[in-house]
């Protein structure tokens, strides 16, 4: 298995963790939020939902702007 | 009683003006403190030693603001954060707060999204790092930054209590990603330069932006996650 399969399996694994986490706090709010709870949570504040959308519009000018 | 203060009980636009001004230090200070600036920077920092200088100059930009925001907001008498929402919200005011669901919300939502498809649409058959495709992804990303700056577009119940202690879980995998992102970026050849055995995820999908409906499609997925996002 080639560093590239290595790295691409790497990225794989955590999207899959990332979908498993939501699922089980879809099925089970009781004991896991789900990403948007935590969002929630973080953009109470002007500092957290301003540095939030920031790293959002980042990835928009990462792809498309230069 | 000292100068300034006879100068504050003399003149109050004066003590108010006096109050908004602080040392470069407290900003520096008080923006530091805060985990999204330090984050912040940290992106500005690897953007820029990247080759793309003009998200650095955005991120560093905000982060400034911020800890300009977070030192005024410690100064004695200074409002807390008015752009936050209160800690506890109670249900008969979230409800009060939501717009009524009819004929007007489907037609407005239906709006909304035709314009997003248009926007996908045509800025998708721009070319990636073109001045159209720069300028329509700045001006949204501006956009959506200054409606954040004023306050929460939607009113939600806050999360509370024992599953938010395990939120822990969210940030082992989004550090994870980060860290596998940065592992890779550190050993391509050069900063700038690709590594097929070491890729990071922009060179994986640069096969799904090399085409108009690929770009449209990503776009579409960007507009998305910035519309959840404006409604927490």
């Amino acid at each position: 298995m080639s560093s590239r399969d290595l790295t691409i399996i790497g990225y794989l694994s955590v999207l899959a963790a990332g979908i498993t986490l939501q699922i089980a706090g879809i099925r089970r709010p009781d004991r896991l939020p789900s990403l948007g709870r935590v969002l929630s949570h973080v953009m109470q504040s002007r500092t957290g939902r301003v540095g939030i959308i920031v790293a959002w519009a980042w990835v928009g000018l990462h792809f498309f702007a230069r | 009683m000292t100068d300034g203060a006879g100068e504050a009980a003399e003149n109050p636009p004066a003590a108010r003006a006096n109050a908004g001004r602080v040392s470069a230090g407290r900003v520096a200070a008080s923006g530091l403190r805060q985990p999204i600036v330090a984050i912040l920077l940290l992106i500005a920092l690897f953007t820029a030693v990247s080759g793309k200088p003009l998200d650095g100059v955005l991120t560093l930009s905000v982060a400034t603001l911020l800890s300009l925001e977070a030192a005024r907001s410690r100064q004695p008498g200074a409002a807390r954060d008015p752009g936050a929402r209160a800690t506890e919200c109670p249900a008969a005011s979230v409800s009060a707060d939501q717009p009524r669901r009819g004929l007007r919300t489907v037609l407005a939502r239906a709006a909304w999204l035709a314009a997003g498809g248009l926007y996908c649409a045509v800025v998708g058959s721009f070319s990636r790092y073109s001045w159209p495709a720069t300028t329509s992804v700045v001006a949204l990303g501006c956009l959506m930054i200054a409606i954040g700056w004023q306050g929460p577009l939607i009113r939600r119940p806050l999360p509370a209590g024992e599953p938010l202690r395990r939120a822990w879980w969210w940030a082992v995998v989004l550090v994870s990603g980060g860290l596998l992102e940065l592992g890779s970026l550190l050993q391509q050849p050069h900063l700038t330069t690709d590594s097929y055995a070491h890729p990071t995820v922009s060179a994986l999908t640069d096969p799904l932006l090399a085409s108009h409906p690929g770009r449209s499609v990503v776009l579409g997925g960007w507009l998305l996650t910035g519309w959840f996002l404006a409604g927490r």
